[in-house]
């Protein structure tokens, strides 16, 4: 019930989504300076870094920024796809469980203890059913007027019963060496999940920049009517940002989930809060209309590197249960700072 | 998610259709239980006897408990996504404060300080600073399980004295959870049909911008619902251990989705506006017996998350359909 006054995402958004009256009389790359979260979320994680790099100089090792950035990178692809859906005014949260059911799949396809199937053939037909279930979401929302929030959490359950059944309690092991690569191998030494998620949030970042389909995915999250009014099909976008999030949940699946020798059945719990989280600290906002993949993906690299951190600061083992303490904090943080800032969602 | 603030006009109609499918939606579950408990009766003679059932019931009340403050916050179109997260700091509180030495009873008390001041915090996010309330109850989900996690550094907490279970235990042949479940269930019940205040929920669900330029205190109204949903996690927590005779921070993991499936089945509306306590008690069953059932008569539980998840997307894509267009 938050359809307030939401600030446009990028500068040249169309008039759609300007609606601040504040925004004229402000050059537009000082506002976007001013109206980002990206930049508080900047500030936060390089003082963090910072602060870690001082207390425990280990912190800096290419091994170890290597390891973060390895460990985030499924998070930051799945993140960008619900970056859009959130963008749109709606919500994706089984994509933990898709990404938990598209594990089951590929190690049953692939291991040589179950189908043993070519590896190419495989990974297909896990971005395959990783779309389809998208696109299932996508239609159930769009075309059947299904409140996102009841279809993904209908699927959250479901997909993770699946999963349950499909595995039978039991952990898959001797999955192929050329399936492994993807998650452990490295071309030109950066590993092959660097590079995947890199090329996906480059091309993410020119779909909501640089292309009328990312302008029109924040025209019908600004305003669905106007956009409607303004020509535009509002179903036929959500159920791109659906089935596109489902394609981003398999290929992180095959670049995330293969860096572990074995794939056990509780793969990809609570991910979606995770990603909905990191997408929302972000700056993305939950009524639509607002949010960037660099914001997302300084988001994810934020709540991502504070277990690493915890480790770091070595304060003790026992510090690291409170990582989730501390992610939470940063939520409540970050839209404390915007109520400080004045921003308010209503 | 959406505005419902410009389509009033179309009110009294909608209400009408709405209404009329309310009940429909309620005979619907009936219905379901009844042919699967026939069914039941007919495999599992054992199943349906009320020995059996008051024996399986144990598993239901922690879920029924949180379920009636579930319906009032959708009912105004929020949610509280921390509702397992808080019982888990709860019981932790209870669990660690009980090893510390402080008296079972007193033990207790610092339990439901502790949902209260969780509920409170969501309550002032939500109300004060007007943030979306899945935004700050999916930090707090964090937040209160982090919390337990960090206080529990993930040990169980277990013995409890005899006289702290038998919260979980019989009264007059009845379970004493039951008991306290039916009390709440009918005083929501009274609370949401028969006062002012109900009237108010419903309207707030429908156009909180209208309610609060009627008069209506949203914010306090907010701020008291996400309490009594601190509380209620409070109270389960405290069944939850003597139940089971445990206490650690991974209880109630999962069960913020467990109760919003059964208040949704129920036939609240997820955005608001619409639902009542009887059809969240029907979703609260018809979730239970399924699920024992199936556990009862296959010895699988993994089937039947597929089926509450198919479930819950048909029962609310029936509701939508039926319902005239709009509210978009």
């Amino acid at each position: 019930m938050t359809t307030g006054t939401t600030t446009s995402a990028h500068p040249q958004s169309p008039g759609i989504a300007t609606r601040t009256s504040s925004s004229k009389s402000i050059p537009g790359l000082a506002r976007s300076l001013l109206a980002q979260r990206e930049w508080g979320v900047a500030v936060l994680l390089a003082l963090t870094v910072t602060a870690v790099a001082i207390v425990n100089p280990a912190f800096l090792q290419p091994a170890n920024l290597r390891d973060v950035l390895v460990n985030n990178a499924p998070f930051a692809i799945i993140a960008a796809g619900v970056t859009f859906v959130i963008v749109t005014a709606e919500i994706d949260i089984s994509v933990g469980s898709l990404a938990g059911l598209l594990s089951a799949v590929m190690g049953l396809l692939t291991s040589r203890d179950y189908a043993h199937l070519n590896v190419a053939l495989a990974c297909l037909i896990v971005l395959a059913i990783g779309t389809f279930v998208g696109a299932i979401n996508g239609v159930l929302v769009a075309y059947c007027r299904v409140p996102s929030i009841i279809v993904t959490l209908g699927m959250l359950t479901a997909l993770r019963g699946a999963t349950e059944l499909l595995m039978a309690g039991k952990w898959i092991q001797n999955l192929p060496d050329s399936l492994r690569f993807l998650g452990t191998g490295s071309i030109a030494g950066v590993p092959v999940s660097i590079l995947t998620a890199a090329a996906l949030i480059i091309a993410s970042m020119i779909l909501a920049t640089r292309t009328p389909l990312g302008r029109r995915i924040y025209a019908v999250g600004s305003n669905v009517h106007a956009a409607r009014l303004a020509g535009l099909s509002p179903r036929r976008i959500k159920l791109f940002v659906f089935t596109f999030t489902g394609f981003l949940v398999g290929v992180a699946t095959l670049v995330g989930v293969t860096k572990f020798s074995t794939i056990d059945p509780a793969i990809g719990k609570n991910w979606e809060l995770f990603v909905v989280t990191a997408v929302v600290v972000g700056g993305a906002s939950i009524s639509g209309g607002k949010g960037t993949i660099i914001g997302t993906v300084l988001g994810v690299l934020l709540l991502g590197i504070v277990g690493t951190v915890l480790t770091f600061l070595k304060l003790g083992d026992r510090l690291t249960y409170w990582e989730r303490a501390i992610q939470g904090a940063f939520i409540l943080l970050a839209v404390l700072a915007d109520h400080l800032g004045g921003k308010r969602e209503k | 998610m959406t505005d419902a603030s410009d389509d009033t006009l179309a009110a009294p109609r909608r209400r009408f259709l709405e209404n009329g499918f309310l009940f429909w939606h309620e005979f619907v579950l009936v219905a379901l239980l009844a042919g699967l408990l026939i069914y039941a009766a007919r495999v599992e003679p054992v199943f349906t006897r009320t020995k059996t059932q008051l024996n399986l019931s144990t598993h239901i009340w922690e879920l029924a408990i949180l379920a009636l403050p579930m319906t009032l916050i959708i009912i105004t179109s929020g949610i509280d996504l921390s509702v397992g997260s808080t019982m888990a700091l709860c019981a932790v509180v209870l669990g660690m404060s009980f090893r510390a030495g402080t008296p079972i009873a007193l033990a207790c008390v610092f339990a439901a300080i502790t949902g209260l001041g969780c509920g409170v915090l969501n309550g002032i996010f939500i109300a004060c600073v007007r943030v979306h309330p899945l935004i700050v109850t999916l930090a707090t989900l964090s937040a209160y399980r982090g919390l337990a996690e960090g206080i529990s550094h993930g040990e169980a907490i277990s013995r409890f004295p005899p006289a702290f279970t038998q919260i979980s235990g019989n009264l007059a042949g009845l379970p004493i959870p039951g008991l306290l479940f039916a009390l709440f269930a009918l005083v929501t019940a009274i609370a949401l049909g028969k006062t002012p205040t109900g009237r108010a929920i419903y309207a707030m669900g429908f156009n909180e911008t209208a309610c609060r330029f009627s008069g209506i205190a949203t914010n306090k109204i907010k701020l008291i619902l996400y309490t009594l949903a601190g509380l209620a996690a409070s109270l389960t927590a405290i069944l939850f251990a003597a139940r089971r005779n445990t206490a650690n921070a991974a209880v109630g993991d999962g069960m913020e989705l467990d109760v919003i499936t059964a208040v949704v089945l129920g036939g609240t509306s997820i955005f608001g506006g619409r639902g009542r306590v009887i059809g969240t008690i029907l979703g609260v069953l018809l979730i239970h017996e399924t699920r024992e059932f199936v556990s009862w008569h296959w010895q699988n539980d993994v089937l039947i998350q597929v089926v509450v998840g198919v479930l819950l997307i048909l029962s609310v894509l029936l509701n939508t359909l039926l319902t005239p267009r709009g509210r978009e």
